[in-house]
């Protein structure tokens, strides 16, 4: 399979901050997720890989060239969806698209090929005349990713492709993100904090926090990397700090986090786990108001290499 | 009531939380009275006027010196300057063309015989010919001309107790001229400036903020494109709007250009519109350079607001330059708006050709350039 993007221990400092710490990655003709909270260092890798940042050390390259000394061939290789809209709100879809064409040099022939073909696939050629401003939130999104596939790029790079839009919109949005996956065959590079996002639309996943990355692999591997357990939450009226402790030292708990009134338990096997689990809250003056046993989420795998949730 | 106070409140609070527009809403008023009130203030002091002397006598070189020697007080200011400066012509065409290249204000003509007719008592008149193009000045020149004379005949008188009258006779060199089209050609540039801030830099400030520039810089376009694409954009912007007001003066306002009136002149109208198109570029190019370094629009927009009013005030676009004190001669001096101005004041009304206005377009085409080159390094260093 081919190499889309490769990095060589890629690092940008900003003063003394290190964003992105010698990340070494090799992506393939696949769904690639970046996974982290904000600030993570997940922007600034993609704004390397897309060339508008000069790495402090190491280098990528991405569709086959170097994106420091090949910057604009990595440029009319690649597509890119940005967190923020930049469409033209008052120009119609099929206006955005035609300029964004010329901006790749792409001639008036190969345009009328190409843009009603591509609108076609997100549906939108019905409205490809009205300005887009009138558009909804998941439309302009999905116009803004063919826009990217314009120049046919070998490379396709979304930064959070849905943030901000309602679940209906979003579950559209994934939808033509993996059909154009398949259909186009270009690799995806995708960043999300969303954690369902990823683990519906990576084939892998590489977990970054701190500039580095932390852990890599499908989801599925990711989520067996966490030793084996299962979860427990439990919602409490009243924890006493004894209660806690006991928890924390018990020899069949693998992590324990608090947070507000819940507190989340990786356990090592989740039925024998619950009664005990009550039974030592019970004994040290706890009350508890519900317990759930749940399957391993990213979130758990994110909470277990990071130390915090996503959601923090 | 509590709620009103609570809306007041919320409203003063969020006034003096944005510094900027606390200062606009000062700094703007305060440069319309300063500029403003110095301009119409002053009087006219060192116009240009052309002696074309055809008589040599004690009665002559008395008269000009009284010319020489006629003061005008700026008001508010104990500063009294020269009114006239004297520049002498030999003859009456050179004088002429003078006046049609706005090298001088007015002509006066002191013709043969004028010494002897007044050592013989006789009475004798002088020719003043004004460019009233420029009413106000042409308005201060006249009577200033009128007073020399009655100065000189009243000493003829009280030396000789003789009776010879001088006459002064004004003649605008132009058919009547109103002071709105004098003000004119100041809205064109005055459009231009405005586009140059709103559509232009505005656009800036939004497209950087919402990410646009980003999006740029990920497609092949070079920077050197992206600059140089918005500044074309914004000539076109600036162009539309020049041109609509030059018509809405001609057609709503009764401002009558002579390059287009009675015969349109070619070359006339090509040279104004190569004007205005010089000034959109150098205005745009300006106000491009200086919207990169913004991060929000808002600011910008107050911001350029005083640019904006000081350059007006200042180009001579609604009273002469002439009646200018220094200081503000000097910041007209610099301001690309009184090139602007000065041109098509020249080639709208005087019928001047390319020579008149070659130093204006000089200046204008420097300015211009360099202003491109500097919009291309802010833009290189502040995205």
């Amino acid at each position: 399979m081919e190499t889309a993007v490769q990095t060589f221990d890629i690092t940008k400092r900003f003063g003394d901050f290190t964003a992105v710490d010698h990340i070494n990655l090799e992506i393939k003709q696949e769904v690639f997720g970046l996974l982290g909270p904000n600030g993570a260092g997940k922007t600034t890798l993609t704004r390397m890989l897309t060339t508008i940042l000069v790495p402090t050390e190491g280098t990528a390259t991405v569709a086959g060239a170097d994106i420091i000394h090949e910057a604009n061939k990595v440029r009319e290789r690649i597509g890119v969806v940005t967190q923020a809209s930049t469409l033209d709100n008052e120009l119609s879809a099929l206006e955005n698209m035609n300029l964004y064409g010329k901006y790749y040099g792409m001639s008036r022939k190969q345009r009328q090929d190409r843009i009603p073909e591509l609108l076609k696939v997100v549906e939108l050629q019905d409205r490809a005349r009205i300005p887009v401003g009138s558009y909804s939130g998941g439309m302009k999104r999905r116009l803004e990713i063919v826009r990217a596939l314009v120049h046919e790029p070998e490379v396709l790079l979304l930064d959070e492709p849905t943030t901000g839009l309602d679940p209906q919109a979003r579950a559209a949005v994934l939808e033509y993100i993996e059909r154009i996956h398949v259909d186009h065959g270009i690799a995806l590079l995708v960043t999300t904090h969303y954690l369902d996002e990823a683990e519906k639309l990576c084939n892998r996943l590489a977990i970054v926090d701190h500039g580095k990355v932390v852990a890599l692999g499908t989801p599925t591997e990711l989520k067996r990397q966490v030793s084996g357990g299962d979860i427990v939450e439990a919602n409490f009226s009243n924890l006493p700090e004894a209660a806690l402790k006991a928890l924390e030292r018990a020899e069949f708990v693998l992590q324990v986090k608090r947070r507000d009134s819940s507190l989340t338990i990786l356990v090592k096997n989740g039925a024998e786990a619950v009664p005990k689990i009550v039974g030592l809250i019970d004994s040290n003056g706890g009350k508890l108001r519900t317990i759930t046993l749940r399957e391993l989420t990213l979130d758990d795998v994110f909470l277990n290499f990071t130390g915090r949730s996503l959601g923090d | 009531m509590k709620g009103a106070l609570a809306v007041c409140e919320r409203d003063v609070r969020k006034f003096f939380r944005q510094p900027f527009l606390v200062i606009s809403t000062v700094v703007g008023p305060f440069l319309t009275l300063v500029l403003l009130g110095s301009a119409f203030g002053g009087a006219i002091t060192h116009a240009p006027i052309a002696i074309v002397q055809e008589s040599y006598g004690p009665f002559s070189s008395n008269f000009i010196d009284i010319l020489q020697n006629q003061q005008s007080c700026e008001v508010g200011v104990i500063n009294c300057q020269n009114s006239f400066q004297i520049i002498y012509v030999p003859d009456i065409d050179t004088a002429q063309q003078m006046l049609r290249k706005g090298l001088v204000k007015a002509i006066v003509h002191i013709p043969e015989g004028f010494d002897t007719s007044l050592s013989e008592k006789s009475n004798v008149i002088i020719t003043v010919t004004l460019d009233n193009t420029d009413p106000l000045s042409a308005a201060a020149i006249g009577p200033g001309i009128v007073q020399a004379s009655q100065q000189l005949s009243s000493l003829i008188q009280t030396s000789t107790s003789g009776g010879s009258i001088i006459g002064v006779d004004l003649e605008n060199v132009y058919r009547t001229f109103l002071y709105i089209e004098f003000m004119a050609p100041g809205t064109f540039v005055q459009s231009i400036m405005f586009v140059s801030i709103i559509a232009g830099g505005v656009q800036v400030v939004n497209d950087k903020e919402r990410g646009i520039i980003e999006g740029y810089l990920v497609t092949p376009l070079k920077k050197y494109e992206i600059i140089i694409g918005v500044l074309l954009a914004g000539v076109v912007k600036a162009l539309i709007s020049a041109i609509a007001l030059f018509f809405l003066a001609i057609l709503v306002v009764g401002v009558r250009p002579l390059s287009v009136f009675p015969t349109p002149d070619l070359m006339g109208i090509t040279l104004t519109m190569f004007t205005l198109f010089l000034t959109s570029l150098g205005l745009i190019a300006m106000m491009t350079a200086y919207a990169v370094r913004f991060s929000t629009a808002d600011i910008y927009r107050v911001s350029s607001f005083p640019i904006n009013l000081t350059l007006y005030y200042t180009c001579g676009a609604i009273y002469p330059l002439d009646g200018f004190p220094t200081w503000m001669k000097d910041i007209s001096v610099i301001n690309p708006e009184t090139y602007a101005v000065h041109a098509l004041r020249l080639l709208m009304y005087n019928g001047a050709g390319f020579g008149a206005v070659a130093g204006d377009f000089a200046f204008l085409g420097v300015f211009t350039g360099l202003m491109v080159i500097l919009s291309l390094l802010a833009f290189r260093r502040g995205l």
